[in-house]
């Protein structure tokens, strides 16, 4: 069963072990700027880091504008023919995430493989900001993060038997009775 | 040929004041005796001292300003994210460093050069951009007066770049504001000793770098496996999630609860409100996200907002440990909000928090004691805890107006206008103490006595090691764990590295060794390693004592040997002015240095090649 590699930015800190991981993985060199990953700072608040990595498209736009056919998606993996490709470049212009990275010392574009399913920057993130998941669940997260805004839910600690527990309770305003 | 990796042997040599950019070689030899980063930096500050005839005025164009990756810097192994800035410090008159994280030390070793120095003077405001070794320089005088935020944003668009990394100045540096301080990745700074004021004072506005380029590594195979072993140790520890959550905030419950957090200007080293200014505080209702330095899994860094109230909408990258005490307690603050703020208004106007919160802290103490008189103030009634008077008085500093004008001269300065200072304000070599009182610690009084760039508590932090397990320790025992200290702390610095993860989470040292051997391919032994920083420390020495240094700037504070603190498991505790005086002619003995900590002359001798 193909999983997805899902980012979650709140949690990324932004200290860019996975760029290195992956560069290392499938160049043995160490360079941030020749991995599929990369953690993107977004101005004016310098408050949320997004790691960019493909997201395996189902209907990849890479792979559309790609004139020799070069990219071609395979049990969840969107990956790229080192035959085929001519490195064009025009799949990293098409990306709508500009997840496909390109360098010049490279003759092809840089492209998440997944590492084959098994994804080394996920197994490196020290914060979980980079995990696998399977398809179904994506998005739980935020349905459950959502439904905490919707209704406020507050939380409180308290101590049973030397156990901390907690409940989360929603607070209805006075004027709303 | 003993170095196979780890440098690109290139320096680029930036003169501002004919324009020229030059690249050179860097001999092995040279890499092999000061490894990078602050070896790198002393070893050429030293060579254009010799070149001046050691008349060098900190602020003028004759000052080389050296900005210096380590071999390590920018390695998949933990916490890789240093980088040095070197040159003769404003606020000291002497030798100075300050190194700063996030990633702008990788981005300029990807740029292809080891060394980065800058000398001369622009003559109007002027970035360097560096994109893949080439080297430019590009007047931009509209940024003058912008603040540090702001400029790095006008220079990603003016240059149209995201992936650049940006080290830059706030109104503060270009106003030569003694502690101003050096700006990089929005919210990282190089703190100590002044940087920024030296890059004003050449009119350098902003170091702007970018690079692809492969960081050489001798044998990644070998780093991987001793990174990934490095990094399963701090996962394990059972502080490291701790430390991702608080970051350097958890040190202010821990200096409350010794006795070590200083609080009204060092009167006292409790504060009873620390629970409104710890870390507990910041998780409960202030931090939105976390922040690492390059390939850190620790990430102490902390982003902040303030949801509601007066400060609401302020977003800052911190506060740490140090900003939270000399913003806070060290002034009497105790609404965290409030010292949100200052800390994002010393980032944006660029001065050093620690500096800035050491000396209010002293003007304030000295308008209670009437030594300062409410018109030397301009008339602004401050007081300890005055939040607004406060923050005011940052903002006149950094533009220099009014009393503002005198306390950006520095601690000197402010001594010699008002003498009776002296006893007031904690500095040793006319640099403002950090947050660790040292009153409680006689190690710790000696490191900040002896360290080469004034009382900063990089060089030696011993004061937890003696709270925890020191207090029967002979004078040996201290100077030994000073002199350790003294020689490994700054081989991080030399290497490109942060000292957190050995030092809080007790990362067995001998790791660097092996990162070292991976990385460069020389067989080096830790110890041997060590010899090599403290040779350099020998050097900061030198170049210290040729600058008109001697015995008596290796001093303690006034109040650290007259006036104990007031209440707290310290109360009481002072250091004996004479039982200083030898443990110091002790330390001296134990490094080598004659009773004038002069090093022999062969020390000197060894550095002239």
């Amino acid at each position: 069963m193909p999983e997805r590699l899902a980012v979650i930015p709140e949690l990324c800190s932004g200290c860019r072990i996975c760029e290195v991981a992956c560069a290392i993985k499938h160049f043995g060199l160490n360079n941030p700027k020749k991995a599929a990953i990369r953690v993107v700072l977004a101005y004016p608040h310098p408050v949320m880091r997004m790691p960019i990595v493909c997201c395996q498209c189902k209907v990849p736009v890479c792979a559309k504008v790609c004139p020799t056919d070069a990219l071609r998606r395979n049990n969840g993996i969107v990956s790229l023919s080192e035959e085929d490709c001519i490195s064009c470049l025009k799949c990293v212009e098409a990306c709508p995430f500009g997840a496909i990275y390109a360098h010049e010392d490279c003759d092809l574009p840089i492209k998440c493989d997944m590492c084959s399913g098994d994804p080394e920057c996920v197994k490196k993130c020290p914060l979980g900001a980079l995990r696998l998941i399977p398809e179904d669940t994506i998005g739980e997260s935020k349905r459950i993060n959502n439904i905490l805004s919707y209704t406020q839910m507050k939380e409180i600690e308290f101590y049973e038997r030397g156990e901390k527990k907690i409940i989360h309770y929603a607070e209805i305003g006075k004027e709303e009775l | 040929m003993s170095i196979k990796g780890g440098y690109f042997k290139k320096g680029l040599h930036i003169d501002l004041g004919t324009g020229n950019a030059d690249s050179w070689d860097i001999p092995d030899s040279f890499i092999e005796k000061y490894i990078g980063g602050r070896g790198f930096g002393a070893k050429l500050v030293w060579d254009n001292l010799k070149k001046h005839d050691f008349q060098i005025n900190p602020l003028g164009p004759e000052n080389l300003m050296v900005v210096a990756p380590g071999p390590l810097t920018g390695i998949y192994l933990p916490s890789s994210g240093k980088c040095s800035f070197v040159a003769i410090s404003p606020a000291t008159g002497l030798y100075g460093d300050s190194s700063v994280g996030g990633s702008f030390g990788i981005e300029l070793r990807q740029t292809g050069i080891d060394i980065l120095s800058i000398a001369g003077k622009a003559s109007e405001l002027s970035v360097i951009f560096i994109d893949n070794s080439r080297a430019k320089i590009i007047p931009m005088p509209e940024l003058k007066g912008k603040s540090c935020l702001e400029t790095e944003g006008i220079i990603r668009e003016h240059l149209d770049t995201t992936s650049a990394h940006i080290a830059v100045i706030g109104p503060a540096g270009e106003n030569m504001v003694k502690f101003a301080c050096v700006n990089a990745d929005w919210g990282r700074q190089a703190g100590r000793t002044g940087f920024g004021a030296i890059m004003g004072s050449k009119k350098l506005k902003a170091i702007v770098v970018r690079g692809h380029q492969d960081l050489p590594v001798h044998d990644v195979s070998g780093l991987m496996e001793e990174a990934d072993k490095a990094y399963k140790y701090l996962k394990e520890h059972k502080y490291f999630r701790m430390w991702q959550q608080e970051g350097l905030m958890n040190v202010v419950e821990y200096a409350n609860e010794k006795g070590i957090l200083p609080a009204y200007n060092f009167k006292d080293t409790i504060f009873a409100r620390h629970k409104q200014i710890n870390g507990g505080a910041m998780l409960a209702d202030y931090k939105i996200g976390d922040s690492a330095c390059f390939s850190c899994s620790m990430c102490c860094g902390n982003i902040c907002l303030v949801k509601s109230g007066k400060y609401m909408g302020t977003v800052v990258e911190g506060p740490e440990y140090e900003t939270c005490a000399m913003l806070g307690s060290n002034l009497g603050i105790d609404n965290f909000a409030a010292i949100l703020s200052a800390n994002r208004q010393c980032d944006e106007l660029g001065i050093d928090t620690i500096s800035t919160g050491n000396i209010i802290g002293a003007v304030i103490e000295g308008y209670e004691k009437g030594i300062l008189s409410l018109s030397d103030l301009d008339g602004s009634d401050i007081s300890w805890g005055n939040e607004d008077a406060i923050l005011e008085l940052i903002s006149k500093i950094a533009y220099r107006q009014g009393i503002g004008n005198i306390i950006a001269g520095g601690a000197h300065h402010v001594i010699k206008k008002w003498p009776e200072m002296d006893k007031i304000l904690l500095q040793v070599k006319g640099l403002e103490q950090s947050a660790y009182d040292s009153r409680p610690g006689g190690s710790m009084a000696l490191a900040y006595a002896t360290s080469d760039i004034g009382a900063h508590h990089s060089r030696a932090w011993t004061i937890a090691k003696e709270m925890e397990e020191g207090q029967n320790w002979s004078d040996e025992e201290k100077i030994e764990i000073v002199i350790y200290h003294q020689k490994l702390r700054p081989l991080f610095d030399m290497l490109g590295v942060c000292r957190l993860p050995w030092i809080e989470l007790g990362l067995n040292e001998k790791h660097y060794e092996n990162f070292y051997r991976y990385v460069t391919g020389n067989q080096m032994l830790l110890e041997q390693l060590l010899d090599l920083s403290d040779s350099v420390f020998n050097l900061t020495r030198l170049i210290n004592i040729r600058l008109g240094m001697n015995r008596k700037d290796d001093s303690i504070p006034y109040k650290v040997w007259a006036n104990p603190p007031l209440s707290g498991p310290n109360a009481g505790r002072i250091i004996d002015q004479n039982n200083f005086q030898e443990l110091l002619s002790l330390y001296y003995m134990k490094r080598g240095w004659d009773q004038n900590g002069l090093p022999q002359v062969k020390v000197e001798n060894s550095f002239n090649d």
